[in-house]
């Protein structure tokens, strides 16, 4: 069992706050992923419930303790670290047994775990290897195993991909999302790689210059993101965003065309969000839809991305069928799919509903 | 066949490596192997007589009463290389712990300690026979002020307390030295393995005895090897605050000064003898040389690639 509360959680360095006020619960078994750009404050958050940094402000609660002044050994979390941080001098079964045996476990449990750790990721072939003669995978695997063989009520993981090669991340991915399933506890993944955060999080929690700006499933952050920074972090390629004003049930964009909404209230001029499965290219030009020219084609095997520059100078891609292609400088006229809209505020950039 | 070439990269290497090897061979390599000629022949000052054989070596090691004063020397300095094991060596680990952990006031810490390492080891041996003076040494006085009248002494004048007053004036100035080399090795260890043996304990002995320790391995066998060649070869300290007859009683005779009283002689008895000096030189080298390799081979094998 694990339930983490965090509670106007705030951090300092000297006079320079970095996190200002974080609220958010976590729930047993759920994965978490912290996503934002790098220096949003993420990994610091991390580090604040590892315990390694004492939290300036606020309070963190796991399983109705106040944790804040609890040593980090003592805090029932274990890490795996973004370089795996594992002991040069020690084997891959010294590496996962030294936490063990700390923990005052007697000789056979130690072993029990680490066979069961071993088996569940592959390592008993290694076991006696220093982690010098270890892959980067390798390392990456017995990191987890020394987590594993705490039996943490919560894991914490930073950026534990960003080390690996490609093909080998989405490898790893797959089995972290997999042990996740198997040993059931409560994961919280810090990454700057909005994929990896779509394909492992049961929750993801949005974060830019230590605020939170959003949390939510992978689904709901992409279909609904409460505000501009949510809607183009999430998503590749990123969501356009047009500035408009409304006349009547038309979106106008200045001298660039119109495109037809129907019916909405709200604010004159607002922010048109666009992903590039929402819009639709029309050769030449055309009454219906934002006229453009095109920029550049990205040609991705089984379908393609095209970049329009529109009137006002935004940069606007859309998914097309493979073998549509459009020469550079080609003059196109962009119009929007049927289906649900993203509009945003021009002001502070939150979502409308109208 | 293949065929040395002079490149002009080549040529740089030549010109750079030919003087300073040059050098040492002229002042290090020659005296050395003169040094072990010299040990075989029976001298008169600076005359050369008869081809001795082993003589020389045989007197300073088995005729009395070199004998006794080569061992008293040999004791001494193996009591030297412990207590500063001790002293200079462990509180300089202690002490970088300490700098590396960044406790209030670090930063002026570590220039205070290693600040007496610069002063000239004149300086530190005048001062510190100034602070062990029987009668207005800081020392005595200090103990005096504070009700100890009855430990106060002649630090220097008695045997049982003159060896140890050096050691620790060598402690104190040299400790900057180890302190320096163990804090580079602490700082080379990698901040996240610190925080993962954070997330496992929070006892600071099991981070020292089994993270930081054997992490800091390269930086250990510099130091030992360093203070093994040092406590052996010992001779400014104990030359200036004991004397070249190692007084009192030759309680701070060591192997250094008694060789420099062998080969050339000493105010008091003016007897100067090149071959048996040659012969305890010869012997000293070959036991530093010998241990030290051990020490070496041995400590490099625990280090580990970061």
């Amino acid at each position: 069992m694990a339930q983490l509360s965090l509670r106007g959680i705030k951090k300092r360095f000297r006079d320079t706050e970095v996190l200002h006020g974080i609220d958010l619960e976590i729930g047993d078994r759920e994965f978490v992923v912290f996503v934002g750009p790098s220096g949003c404050g993420k990994s610091t958050l991390l580090r604040l419930i590892a315990g390694l940094d004492p939290i300036s402000d606020g309070e963190f609660v796991l399983n109705g303790h106040r944790m804040n002044d609890v040593a980090p050994s003592r805090r029932g979390i274990a890490m795996v670290f973004q370089s795996y941080a594992l002991y040069p001098h020690m084997d891959v079964y010294e590496n996962m047994a030294f936490g063990a045996r700390l923990m005052g476990l007697d000789k056979p449990e130690v072993e029990r775990r680490i066979a069961e750790a071993a088996q569940m990721l592959r390592l008993e072939a290694l076991l006696k290897r220093k982690p010098r003669e270890l892959s980067g995978g390798q390392r990456q695997r017995v990191a987890i195993g020394r987590a594993l063989v705490r039996k943490p009520d919560v894991f914490l993981l930073d950026e534990p991909l960003s080390n690996l090669d490609a093909a080998l991340r989405s490898e790893v991915r797959l089995e972290i999302a997999k042990l996740h399933r198997e040993i059931g506890g409560t994961m919280i993944y810090v990454t700057h790689d909005q994929v990896e955060a779509m394909t492992l999080a049961d929750k993801i929690v949005v974060m830019n210059n230590g605020r939170i700006e959003q949390v939510g499933s992978p689904r709901e952050l992409y279909e609904t993101p409460a505000n501009t920074f949510v809607a183009t972090f999430i998503g590749s390629p990123r969501m356009a965003l047009v500035d408009v004003t409304r006349d009547g049930d038309r979106l106008v964009l200045a001298n660039g065309g119109s495109i037809l909404v129907g019916n909405m209230s709200g604010p004159e001029t607002l922010k048109l969000g666009l992903r590039p499965d929402t819009v639709q290219l029309v050769r030449g030009a055309s009454a219906e839809g934002f006229a453009g020219r095109v920029e550049y084609t990205e040609y991705l095997g089984d379908n393609a991305y095209v970049y329009v520059r529109l009137a006002d100078g935004k940069l606007l891609s859309a998914r097309t069928a493979p073998n549509d292609l459009y020469a550079p400088d080609e003059a196109v006229t962009v119009t929007v799919a049927p289906g649900p809209a993203h509009y945003f505020s021009a002001e502070d950039g939150r979502r409308l509903t109208p | 066949m293949p065929q040395f070439r002079m490149t002009g990269r080549g040529l740089w290497i030549t010109a750079l490596i030919v003087p300073p090897l040059c050098f040492v061979a002229l002042f290090i390599v020659y005296p050395i192997i003169s040094a072990f000629a010299y040990a075989f022949f029976d001298w008169q000052g600076l005359k050369r007589l008869d081809f001795v054989g082993l003589e020389n070596f045989h007197t300073v090691l088995f005729v009395e009463p070199y004998r006794s004063w080569t061992l008293n020397a040999f004791k001494n300095n193996i009591i030297v290389f412990f207590a500063l094991m001790v002293l200079q060596n462990g509180l300089g680990f202690i002490l970088a712990y300490a700098l590396w952990r960044e406790l209030p006031g670090a930063r002026f810490h570590r220039i205070a300690v290693f600040l007496p390492v610069v002063l000239s080891t004149i300086i530190v041996a005048y001062l510190f026979k100034l602070f062990y003076h029987p009668l207005f040494g800081l020392v005595n006085i200090s103990l005096k002020s504070i009700g100890l009248s009855e430990w106060a002494q002649p630090w220097l004048g008695q045997s049982g307390t003159a060896l140890w007053s050096i050691i620790a004036a060598q402690a104190w100035h040299m400790v900057g030295f180890p302190t320096l080399v163990f804090l580079a090795g602490m700082q080379r260890i990698p901040s996240e393995i610190l925080d993962a043996v954070r997330m496992e304990t929070e006892s600071e002995w099991v981070k020292i005895t089994k993270i930081v320790w054997p992490l800091v391995a390269p930086s250990a066998t510099i130091v030992f090897t360093l203070l093994f060649v040092g406590a052996f070869n010992w001779f400014e300290l104990p030359y200036i605050m004991g004397g070249l007859d190692g007084s009192p009683f030759g309680s701070t005779d060591v192997l250094g000064l008694y060789f420099y009283r062998t080969a050339f002689g000493n105010v008091s008895s003016g007897q100067q003898d090149f071959g048996l000096g040659s012969a305890l030189a010869v012997l000293i080298f070959i036991f530093i040389a010998a241990i030290a390799a051990v020490i070496t081979t041995r400590l490099r094998a625990r280090e580990i690639q970061l």
